[in-house]
């Protein structure tokens, strides 16, 4: 049996082997597409991510090919599925790494899984652009890792100021999300809050797979807090809202950007009408770039609402093919582009330029949006 | 005062909601002494069951719930023609196997045909709530309590007064006995998978609409918490699986009214533990059960390993050993690099498992206290690197030896599901204890690997690192398993009253065999949190405990050579399947079931 596996073995690396070589040959040929590596989650539990960045790839790389591509070439990516596991994320990276064809990498998911493969992209000399990596250390891998998801330091106190100052919300109940990136923004809120004078009645971390919050919510109502924060997604956040209604909580409730999903409303149907949540991007919004963003998202998708994770996939191909067309498809030269770009059309930052310090962009549009009969509006400054 | 009433009441919804899946895995373990890893597949595909009758057909609440019943209870009898009745004549693991298997085949048929985003599935009762204490009941409620326990009545009457129900517990009793009486066997065990497939299904459905919500991830904890209450309450005892479930739901509200939110998983386990502690057998087993399963023969396939000539070994690991001087890619390496921590891994598993029968669904969490224990060695405490490892080994060994040993006293499936606990509770102690672990927020930055002063950085380098660490560990587990020692750890895996009848003290040799289990784990662990340089509380989970357990029965329990083939053959496998992107899992899901179909002795057999 042994002899059989090495043989296999043997013959699948001499298989390997042989299409690298063809491959480095025809690169170089005008006619190929650029290639970007692509390491996300296809199955396993976050597999729903996976498959909401294809969506936005999709759409943006129709966009980018109609406009003529990238100095006459089409632009690509070759989606590795890593089920956001470190394990297979490394094995992932060294693929990138050793395949020429590959001139950036974007993802992965999850923090393990993105930051367990950091060295390798760092020691390879290729980029890992990460698009929903918030963890702070993420950027701190490395100068080939770049990152335009929104830094929690941003957009949290937006968030606060929308909930204590616009709202009027005194004494605070924070429900996170235990994770990396809910822990950290649980910090950077309650840091803010506390600074905009309000009093944090209690903070209760939860673990992804959850789904009965009837006895943590007895904790929020016992602490009388006159607002709920939820630092969740919009699936978790849905279920919470839910139960907090059905089990007489009546308080305003309060989200992050991470619930707006037109799935937030389908999961939570009555129970998150007047839920307000500071948003990067929504529908109504007359910037030229949501606007056609959506436009294309539902000609493209069966008149389906983009939500936000589209949004990020959709921004970092463009982020991706504007790099490319100031740094040309040499990996080096891809990454110094980044310190280059500027004012880039972003669904979520209007114009994206990078902070070269961090390695993130800096500056997150916020819109203040509440709930109104099945559908997110614009908050009209009333208090619900 | 009043809240502890509402916590309660919350504790006992939550139950009704645990005791629908608990009732159908006891079900199918009174009568075929099997843990139906696929019960939580079928919840969830009664789940999307439900939503394409009612959002799709329209269909009125009661014909819901016979169109789900219906087409679950045919899934449960696909499965048990075709995945589990070839297995009867097999070792015990092979149909444990086997529903691991089938429940990734029926997880990614699922997600394929309705895609991973979650969906919304609107309940069918009107919304109305009743004020009980400081909180609200409503119809859906009451309606899960009622099939909950109707259900479990049910089957009572069904399993005490019908002829087919007497057949079942006669089958539960004594199979072969049932038999001879001219009971139809198979039939029993078509009625018992149709029964538990579609009580699950209708489960999965109603728990959907109490939420409002069905995803394809929810079948691992559907089946992990039904499991959980399963055992509290008795393995195969129906009445006692609704006990346990509601027990489970109220040590969970409680946990949370006084430690909160993020310790409500610890205290579920925590309460597992203690029961098989004080009640190996669960809170309701009665004196006139059968007796626990004795171990003798329960996992191990009587088969005559292959042996491999110890020079084709020799030239194999000469071949792999100088495999980097040929041109092959970095991915190529990385992948088998890859193979090499989980083989520790696995040799780890098959010396406990395998040699000395303590099978194990905890793994992982070996590896965690190595990867943790070695990281922050080498950032807090400035320890070089190829100490901090060995650290991390002999920590895995001493913590992992220690949190074990109460279950020592445990037979059977009950040692799996004791120490499937104990690895989630290492996991969310990883999560709770911030000042030392960092939380949620994990260890960055960690040291890459090196040795006496070179960073071991290249993939070249980590690869024969981790080679020579692999094949040392092996070549000792080797010399132990033909020693003394491994002629003992082999005795009491096949009858240890004999072994014990002989002087031979059982805690302390699977004490033995733990120590130098936890310290391969550990080691294995090490090196990983120094490859990745970043970890957290999720980088090593029940996934890796499962693969792990896989690896091990695949390569033939307690075969050295085997634990090794098995890591390549698991690590490869998804790899070459790269290419089906989607499909790969449903893939790996079919190859390990038709492996444990032609091959339940594993690929190299027993030792």
């Amino acid at each position: 049996m042994s002899n059989i596996n090495r043989r296999t073995l043997v013959k699948g690396s001499l298989a390997t082997m042989m299409a690298g070589a063809a491959f480095s040959r025809s690169a170089f040929a005008q006619s190929e597409p650029i290639l970007l590596g692509v390491s996300g989650p296809l199955t396993g539990p976050n597999a729903q991510y996976g498959t909401q960045w294809k969506q936005g790839f999709d759409l943006a790389l129709d966009e980018i090919q109609a406009a003529g591509g990238i100095n006459g070439r089409k632009l690509a990516y070759q989606f590795e599925d890593s089920q956001s596991d470190p394990r297979q994320s490394v094995a992932i990276a060294q693929k990138f790494v050793s395949d020429p064809r590959i001139v950036m990498e974007l993802g992965d998911f999850s923090s393990p899984a993105s930051m367990a493969a950091s060295p390798i992209y760092q020691r390879g000399g290729l980029v890992q652009f990460g698009f929903t990596n918030s963890h702070p250390d993420f950027t701190k891998g490395g100068d080939f890792m770049w990152s335009t998801s929104v830094s929690q330091a941003d957009e949290q106190p937006l968030l606060a100021a929308y909930a204590v100052k616009r709202l009027g919300l005194k004494k605070l109940a924070v429900l996170h999300l235990n994770t990396d990136w809910g822990r950290t923004s649980r910090d950077y809120f309650v840091k803010a809050a506390k600074e905009y004078g309000a009093e944090i009645a209690v903070t209760e971390g939860y673990i992804a797979e959850e789904r009965d919050f009837r006895s943590t919510l007895v904790r929020v109502r016992d602490a009388s807090p006159d607002g709920l924060i939820l630092i969740s997604y919009y699936s978790d956040g849905a279920l919470i809202a839910r139960q907090a209604r059905q089990v007489g909580l009546k308080q305003t409730i309060c989200a992050a950007s991470s619930v707006y999903s037109p799935k937030f409303i389908e999961l939570g149907g009555e129970a998150v009408e007047d839920v307000h949540l500071g948003t990067r991007y929504f529908p109504q919004d007359p910037r030229p770039e949501v606007k056609k963003f959506i436009a294309g998202f539902k000609a493209k998708y069966n008149g389906q609402e983009p939500d936000a994770f589209n949004a990020y996939s959709y921004d970092a191909m463009n982020m991706a093919a504007a790099v490319i067309k100031i740094g040309g498809t040499d990996r080096r030269a891809i990454r110094d582009a980044f310190a280059k770009v500027k004012d880039v059309s972003s669904v979520i930052f209007g114009s994206a330029t990078f902070d070269v310090a961090s390695r993130r962009v800096k500056g997150a549009m916020n819109a203040e949006l509440v709930v109104r009969n099945g559908h997110f509006v614009v908050w009209d400054g009333k208090p619900t | 005062m009043s809240s502890w009433l509402d916590y309660t009441i919350n504790g006992l919804i939550v139950g009704n909601v645990y005791a629908l899946v608990a009732v159908g895995l006891a079900l199918i373990f009174g009568v075929s002494r099997l843990i139906n890893f696929a019960q939580g597949s079928i919840y969830l595909v009664g789940a999307y069951i439900g939503w394409v009758a009612v959002v799709q057909l329209h269909t009125p609440l009661p014909l819901t719930i016979i169109v789900v019943a219906a087409a679950a209870a045919l899934v449960g009898l696909i499965i048990e023609r075709f995945g589990l009745r070839p297995l009867q004549n097999s070792v015990r693991i092979a149909p444990l196997l086997a529903t691991i298997g089938i429940s990734f085949v029926l997880d990614q048929l699922v997600m394929l045909t309705f895609s991973p985003n979650p969906r919304a599935l609107p309940s069918q009762l009107p919304d109305v709530r009743f004020q009980v204490g400081g909180g609200t009941i409503g119809p859906l409620d009451l309606l899960i309590a009622g099939v909950g326990i109707t259900s479990a009545l049910l089957l009572f009457v069904f399993l005490r007064y019908s002829k087919l129900g007497w057949a079942v517990r006669a089958t539960a009793q004594d199979r072969d006995a049932a038999m001879q009486m001219g009971v139809d066997v198979n039939r029993v065990n078509q009625a018992v998978f149709g029964i538990a497939a579609a009580l699950g299904g209708v489960s999965g459905m109603l728990v959907g609409m109490y939420y409002n919500q069905i995803d394809t991830a929810m079948s691992l904890q559907a089946t992990l918490k039904g499991v959980v209450a399963e055992v509290v309450g008795g393995a195969g005892n129906v009445p006692g699986a609704v006990v346990g479930s509601l027990l489970l739901g109220l040590v969970e509200s409680y946990g949370v009214a006084v430690f909160g939110t993020s310790y409500r998983n610890l205290f579920a386990f925590l309460l597992l533990v203690v029961v098989l502690v004080l009640r190996p057998n669960g809170l309701f087993a009665s004196a006139r059960q059968a007796p626990p399963e004795p171990l003798t023969g329960t996992f191990i396939a009587p088969s005559r390993p292959v042996r491999i000539p110890r020079w084709a070994l020799a030239v194999a690991a000469g071949g792999f050993a100088v495999l980097p001087l040929f041109p092959v890619s970095f991915y190529v390496l990385q992948t088998l690099i890859n193979a090499w921590l989980l083989g520790m891994l696995a040799l780890s598993l098959t010396l406990v498992a395998g040699s000395i029968g303590q099978v194990s669904l905890g793994h992982a969490a070996l590896l965690a206290i190595g990867a943790y224990t070695s990281a922050l060695l080498s950032l807090t405490f400035s320890v070089p690197v190829g100490l901090a490892i060995i650290g991390g080994g002999l920590m895995s060994a001493a913590l992992g030896t220690a949190l074990i040993s109460p279950s020592f006293r445990l037979r059977g499936h009950y040692v799996s599901i004791a120490t499937l606990a104990i690895g989630e509770i290492v996991s969310l102690v990883i999560l709770n204890w911030e000042s030392v672990t960092r939380g949620p927020i994990g260890i960055s930055g960690i040291p890459p690997l090196s040795l006496f002063g070179y960073d071991l950085i290249s993939p070249t380098s980590i690869y024969w690192f981790s080679f020579a660490v692999l094949v040392v560990l092996a070549l000792l587990q080797g010399r132990l398993l033909t020693s003394h020692l491994g002629r003992s750890f082999r005795a009491i895996r096949d009858d240890d009253i004999a072994a014990r009848a002989y002087g031979l003290s059982l805690n302390r040799y699977k004490s033995l065999a733990f120590i130098f289990g936890g310290f391969a784990a550990g080691v294995s662990g090490g090196i990983a949190a120094h490859l990745y340089s970043y970890i957290n509380h999720e980088t090593f989970n029940t996934q890796q405990s499962i693969l792990a357990l896989t690896v091990v029965i695949l390569g033939g329990l307690g075969n050295v050579v085997g634990a090794i083939l098995g890591s390549v053959a698991l690590v490869g496998l998804p790899e070459l399947f790269r290419i089906a992107a989607e499909y790969r899992i449903l893939i790996y899901g079919i190859v390990l079931l038709l492996l444990v179909r032609f091959r339940p002795q594993g690929l190299l057999g027993t030792v």
